[in-house]
């Protein structure tokens, strides 16, 4: 047995609490959001489990890193934030409707780090740019961040399916309340905000000592900023222009997009950060 | 993007007294550069510029880039600097509209959120008690006395602290927290101009810097980056030594360059750099940047007379040494780090009157003379004792590299260590420490005691009205 048969395991949960949170959302029994629940919760569970073995595993082979320091790792812990963020959320909330658009996002990350044949899910050493105190805060900051934006991306979906059907189908009814879904978009999109200004500044720190420049205007850099630009105008209509509602949503899928890329996309661009070549 | 068709003129301005007495166009101008519609298009133009110049690439081959497409065209994308778009006029524009946009609107607001800041909870504001929901009102029975102690120790209980002032409209009761929050917004805007200025502060009186030393050599001057300029340093900096180490896998491990920094011909500075750990002198800041080879390798040579060893000569190509006790020059033809499979060798000239002799020096000559017996007789070349009666011996040979640095001063990062700080502390302020109100009018309605409750929130007003419900709902509960 292994961490990545754990993480496999995994997988398989998210999947499971993906289509069970789909059941809940069309089918009346309650039975359907505990049983996705409880699916998501002892993923993350495990999810936890198998980072920390990673972990150890890395000092067994006299590496000694904490598994945060390529794409595969990057992918994991963006599922597990997400699972976090949200099944906190969950909680705080009580109502289980938003799984239904923000556990699939977890599954297909882990599932992709898993599946992608260009993702390597060996342990490797650390290269000398990587040798910082930095890498950790760096890293947790900004995926937490992400996890919020997806929170938020699930919520803003969730909003739009229940306004912009024409025909009302019954499970509509059951979906949470227009307001309470609008503070969800509201406050994850800004708890999101302080985290990736934080991951923000921390990269800056990071790449001060690093390169010798705070802010260099690599790809990766300027589209985090585009991203917190995003997640800044919508947070400001939201305040001071009283925006609600649909158009909150609009910049929850938005900002969504652009952090995906700011992920994802900004590595087929050339750049310091182009870690998903190698 | 949907918004960018309304006009910027119609915000909601709070004008103040001292706006009153400008002119109107002054008045416009003001309510232009103060309106958060300017604000968001202006940050929609500066997120599309980014865009944009995260696709285009930035410095690119200027003579290449006409043959791709035309040199006309090249021409017009080089003159609104659409390859530097970071340093481009267009960009430098938007980000001055921003600034003026951030002070106007800050100064413009501060007065009245300074108002509201020293406004009391007491008496409340009109409308408090208006239209209120009815989960926010309670009908009790009971005594006044008793039932006040309910509602205060409940108040404590979910709001902290509270006041209580009595009225010909009955008891009120209220408590507010975070207060400080207001400000929360203008230490958020501040930090984002100081960020500015620490970015000005930095381009206008900092600079970066390249330069390449050889082990064992020093500079005084360093190449501007991006340009040809050569800036003289009022000290140098010397290679002693730099050390490149692999994991097993081929992924380089640790890159270190140990310096020495000296003026007047005084070390005055020692100092290891590494990747991630700078060096700082004189306020520079040093960075290890790059390394390469060089093609001259460094090796260490003994000779000895009779068993007499000689004391330790160090060598590079082309170098030439003197053996006194035979009163002959040596020449260093060439110095390999691996020659014939056989490992490192150096090849020696010696010119004595009459006879030139060249032969090699192998680091591992004993064990290459062990397998290949006969080998002197054979090969002469390569009997170290050629010159009688002097054997060589080869120490050791080691790489020669160069390091590649990079030399920073930045006198705004100070600043924009600063305003990261405030930034984090503002947005923190703004969202997790929110201006919370709550008033309860406690009064007599016939028979019964009415309990109103009324919040109100600078943020999540729809948690804080939940909140409330609770306290009503937990008055509710204890009072009967």
């Amino acid at each position: 047995m292994s961490h990545e048969m754990i993480f496999s395991w995994v997988t398989f949960l998210y999947f499971a609490a993906s289509v069970l949170y789909l059941f809940r959302l069309v089918l009346p029994r309650e039975f359907w959001g505990r049983a996705a629940s409880f699916c998501s919760r002892t993923g993350l569970v495990f999810h936890t489990a198998a980072i920390i073995w990673r972990w150890k595993e890395s000092y067994d082979l006299g590496i000694g890193r904490i598994p945060l320091t390529n794409l595969y790792e990057s992918l994991i812990f963006f599922s597990w934030a997400i699972v976090l963020i949200y099944l906190i959320t969950e909680l705080r909330i009580k109502n289980k409707s938003a799984g239904v658009f923000v556990v699939p996002v977890a599954f297909l990350a882990i599932a992709y780090a898993s599946i992608s044949s260009g993702i390597t899910s060996k342990i490797e050493p650390l290269i000398p740019a990587l040798q910082s105190n930095w890498l950790a805060t760096h890293v947790i900051t900004c995926f937490m961040g992400y996890a919020a934006f997806t929170v938020a991306f699930g919520s803003g979906i969730l909003y739009l399916l229940k306004n912009a059907l024409s025909v009302k189908p019954v499970f509509t009814d059951r979906l949470p309340d227009p307001v309470l879904l609008d503070a969800l978009i509201y406050r994850s999109a800004a708890l999101g905000f302080i985290f990736l200004t934080v991951g923000i500044m921390t990269g800056s720190i990071w790449a001060h000592y690093a390169w010798g420049s705070y802010w260099s205007w690599d790809p990766k850099e300027t589209w985090s900023l585009i991203t917190w630009l995003i997640y800044a105008i919508m947070l400001h209509s939201q305040y001071v222009r009283g925006w609600r509602g649909r158009k909150m949503a609009l910049f929850a899928l938005i900002g969504f997009a652009s952090m995906l890329f700011t992920y994802l996309g900004v590595n087929y661009l050339p750049g310091l950060h182009s870690y998903l070549k190698s | 993007m949907f918004f960018l068709t309304t006009t910027i003129f119609d915000d909601k301005f709070q004008q103040t007294q001292g706006e009153n007495r400008l002119p109107k166009q002054a008045k416009l101008l003001l309510s232009f550069f103060s309106s958060v519609k300017l604000t968001i298009v202006l940050l929609v133009l500066i997120v599309l510029v980014f865009i944009l110049a995260t696709f285009l690439p930035q410095h690119p081959d200027v003579q290449e880039l006409g043959r791709k497409i035309s040199p006309a065209g090249a021409e017009i994308f080089l003159s609104l600097r659409l390859f530097d778009l970071y340093h481009s006029p267009l960009f430098y524009i938007l980000m001055s509209l921003l600034s003026l946009n951030l002070i106007t609107c800050s100064v413009s607001r501060f007065p009245a959120s300074l108002k509201q800041f020293r406004t009391s909870c007491f008496p409340e504001p009109p409308g408090t008690f208006d239209n209120i929901a009815s989960d926010h009102i309670a009908l009790l029975d009971g005594e006044k006395y008793a039932v006040g102690k309910i509602v205060e120790s409940s108040i404590r209980n979910k709001c902290g602290t509270f006041k209580k002032t009595e009225t010909e409209r009955g008891t009120i009761f209220y408590s507010e927290r975070g207060r400080f929050s207001l400000f929360g917004v203008y230490v958020v805007h501040l930090s984002i101009l100081l960020m500015i200025a620490g970015a000005i502060a930095g381009s206008l009186f900092g600079f970066e810097a390249d330069v390449n030393i050889k082990e064992g050599e020093s500079v005084d001057s360093v190449i501007i980056a991006g340009s040809k300029d050569i800036r003289r340093l009022d000290f140098s900096v010397r290679c002693d030594k730099f050390t490149v180490e692999f994991y097993e896998n081929g992924a380089p491990k640790t890159y270190r360059s140990d310096l020495s920094f000296i003026r007047n011909n005084h070390v005055e500075h020692k100092g290891a750099l590494l990747v991630n750990h700078p060096l700082t002198f004189a306020d520079l800041r040093f960075y290890q940047t790059s390394y390469g080879e060089l093609p001259d390798i460094k090796a260490s040579l003994t000779y000895s007379i009779a068993g007499r060893k000689s004391a330790e000569i160090f060598i590079r190509e082309g170098d030439q040494f003197f053996i006194p006790e035979q009163k002959v020059g040596v020449e260093v033809l060439r110095v390999e780090e691996n020659i014939m499979q056989l490992g490192p060798a150096v090849k020696l000239k010696v010119s004595a009157p009459g006879k030139d002799l060249q032969f090699w020096i192998f680091r591992h000559i004993k064990e290459i003379a062990a397998a290949n017996p006969g080998l002197f007789s054979k090969v002469p070349v390569f009997n170290p004792g050629l010159f009688k009666p002097v054997v060589f011996s080869l120490e050791h040979t080691e790489q020669q590299y160069f390091t590649g640095l990079h030399i920073v001063k930045d006198p705004g990062v100070p600043f924009v260590a600063v305003s990261g700080a405030l930034m984090v502390a503002g947005l923190l302020i703004v969202f997790f420490m929110p201006h919370r109100r709550i008033w309860i009018r406690m009064e007599h309605s016939g028979t019964k005691l009415v309990i109103t409750a009324s919040g109100r929130s600078s943020r999540n007003q729809a948690g804080w009205e939940r909140l409330i419900t609770e306290l009503v709902q937990f008055i509710r509960e204890k009072a009967t």
